[in-house]
């Protein structure tokens, strides 16, 4: 052996190509763009300053919208992390080598398509979608019902229908973990079902959970598309912000609604955890 | 007995239902894509093509799929060569500090596409004054892909012989002597893999195309104007195009990693 296996300068070089792109199109604009959020617009026009107005204008302003926001896509979250949670656990333990088909068609649909999904929702949802037709159809109503799309069930249906096979792999990796001894053993001693799962499967595989949690609900606040599809009047905070880009042009307000809404969700992530960890507690 | 009967009976019920919810509505997108009714319900009335035919007849359609396939190939091709390199630089470093490395690359997949399309959209404009376009959505792009291919590569890594490639060294072998006829040929499925995968979600991608791209289409954004504009089933065409494009690369992808790598 004439060089050790671990790390010398020189083989960390070749990190350096992906550090610059993480760096240059990451940080360096997240840090330009929250700078932006401290400036004045006047007259349509953009001016460095240093104010806290637009944080108190999203606060006085959308602090509505803004719990609005926290409880869809908290709802989504946890809907997605359960209905996840039960499938992988499926995958892995009960539907033995039929488990693998399943895992397949979780990961095929995975890159099917986001607004390929979204108007699939749309199609089925919508007043003259397949839902309201066949309801019509079967004479079971006698004028579409207008709920269904523009609500918010709409946009907790499609949210969740896209966020699942992305919720379900990281609890698969971390069910795979958890070793069949462990949880014979268990049962050997005379733990039932649930103690198996309450005191074994869900404290190995808590790391799995938030991470499911933790993107569906940062995928779910940032959205704008779903709600604009399907949601109707039922607009959450990504909707206000991609507004003041695309018709408003305030962009430092626009910048502060981003702010404040990625520092709650974190708030409300960490203390998911929190909560998670302990009850969870072996 | 019957009691455990029952219960993998309703797991099995569970998983069907799932996996039904998973599949139907893009199934209905590709059915009503060569449904002959204007109208996107059930029954089906017949088969046709005239919704292809409609969809090339646009005139702004084959600029869009120009602008995917090159945006898609470079991002492509940049990501896997950048990932790569990251993965193998990674992979050789102590367990935590590798796992932190990569945790940290992998910030842009946790962060709302929103956020970063629009943070990228005032640095671009503002701070570099660069002008919009492929380019830029092309770097736009890079920063989401990266951390799958990094992630696709080191899992792969964790279970390789590093010792087949320091024999090679201690034989005399440069670096990059040992990379291209020790590492590479080994690694070489799980990098189509990555780099198909890299396709699908820069075909797919929207939220930052969106912001990034000025004007001009690419088959997603294309989507987006005909949803707001049109409901005949020229959408459920490009739609299923777009399906075609990446569960075609999907599928591939977990074939090449599940009985090669």
């Amino acid at each position: 052996m004439f060089r050790s296996s671990s790390a010398t300068p020189q083989s960390s070089l070749p990190l350096m190509p992906a550090v610059v792109v993480f760096a240059g199109l990451f940080v360096l604009p997240l840090v330009y763009f929250f700078v932006i959020s401290f400036w004045s617009v006047r007259a349509r026009i953009m001016r460095p300053a240093f104010s806290l107005a637009n944080y108190a204008e999203t606060l006085n302003e959308y602090g509505g919208v803004l719990s609005y926001t926290a409880l869809t896509a908290g709802a989504v979250a946890v809907l997605t992390t359960i209905v996840a949670f039960a499938f992988a656990y499926a995958i892995r333990f009960r539907l033995g080598r039929f488990g693998n088909a399943f895992l397949l068609i979780t990961l095929t649909t995975l890159f099917g398509g986001y607004l390929v999904k979204i108007y699939a929702w749309k199609s089925i949802l919508g007043t003259e979608g397949v839902l309201n037709r066949a309801l019509l159809g079967a004479g079971l109503i006698n004028e579409p019902l207008g709920a269904l799309l523009y609500s918010t069930q709409g946009v907790v249906i499609t949210l969740t229908y896209f966020l699942l096979p992305f919720a379900v792999l990281p609890i698969y990796g971390s069910l795979r973990a958890v070793s069949d001894v462990t949880l014979e053993a268990a049962r050997d001693v005379g733990a039932g079902p649930f103690k198996v799962l309450r005191d074994i499967v869900l404290p190995q595989c808590r790391g799995g959970l938030m991470t499911a949690f933790t993107l569906s609900f940062l995928i779910s606040v940032g959205d704008y598309v779903t709600p604009r599809f399907v949601g109707g009047g039922a607009a959450l905070m990504g909707t206000f912000i991609e507004n003041q880009f695309s018709i408003g042009f305030n962009w430092p307000l626009g910048s502060a609604m981003a702010f404040t809404t990625v520092a709650v969700t974190l708030g409300i992530v960490l203390a998911v955890d929190r909560l998670l960890k302990m009850a969870l507690r072996p | 007995m019957t009691g455990l009967r029952l219960s993998h009976a309703l797991w099995a019920i569970f998983a069907i239902a799932v996996s039904f919810y998973l599949v139907a509505p893009l199934a209905l997108v590709i059915l009503f894509s060569f449904n002959s009714s204007a109208l996107t319900s059930l029954p089906l009335t017949g088969l046709t093509f005239d919704w292809y035919r409609r969809l090339m007849a646009l005139d702004y359609f084959w600029p869009a799929l120009q602008n995917s396939l090159t945006v898609a190939l470079a991002v492509g091709a940049l990501s896997v060569i950048i990932g790569t390199l990251a993965a193998l630089a990674v992979a050789r470093m102590p367990g935590r500090r590798a796992e932190r490395i990569i945790g940290a690359l992998s910030l842009p997949m946790m962060m709302p596409a929103l956020i970063i399309g629009i943070a990228l959209l005032s640095t671009f404009v503002r701070l570099l004054t660069i002008r919009l376009g492929i380019m830029t959505v092309i770097l736009g792009q890079l920063v989401v892909v990266q951390p799958f291919v990094i992630a696709i590569v080191y899992a792969r890594l964790q279970t390789f012989d590093w010792a087949v490639v320091d024999s090679a060294r201690d034989l005399g072998a440069s670096p990059l002597a040992a990379f291209f006829t020790v590492t590479l040929p080994i690694v070489q499925p799980t990098i189509v893999g990555a780099t198909l995968i890299a396709l699908a979600i820069s075909l797919d991608d929207f939220v930052i195309t969106f912001f990034t791209i000025g004007s001009g289409n690419t088959l997603p954004t294309m989507v987006w104007g005909l949803v707001r504009t049109s409901l005949d089933p020229t959408i459920n065409a490009l739609a299923t195009l777009l399906i075609a494009f990446s569960i075609g690369s999907t599928v591939i992808a977990l074939w090449l990693s599940r009985y090669r790598g």
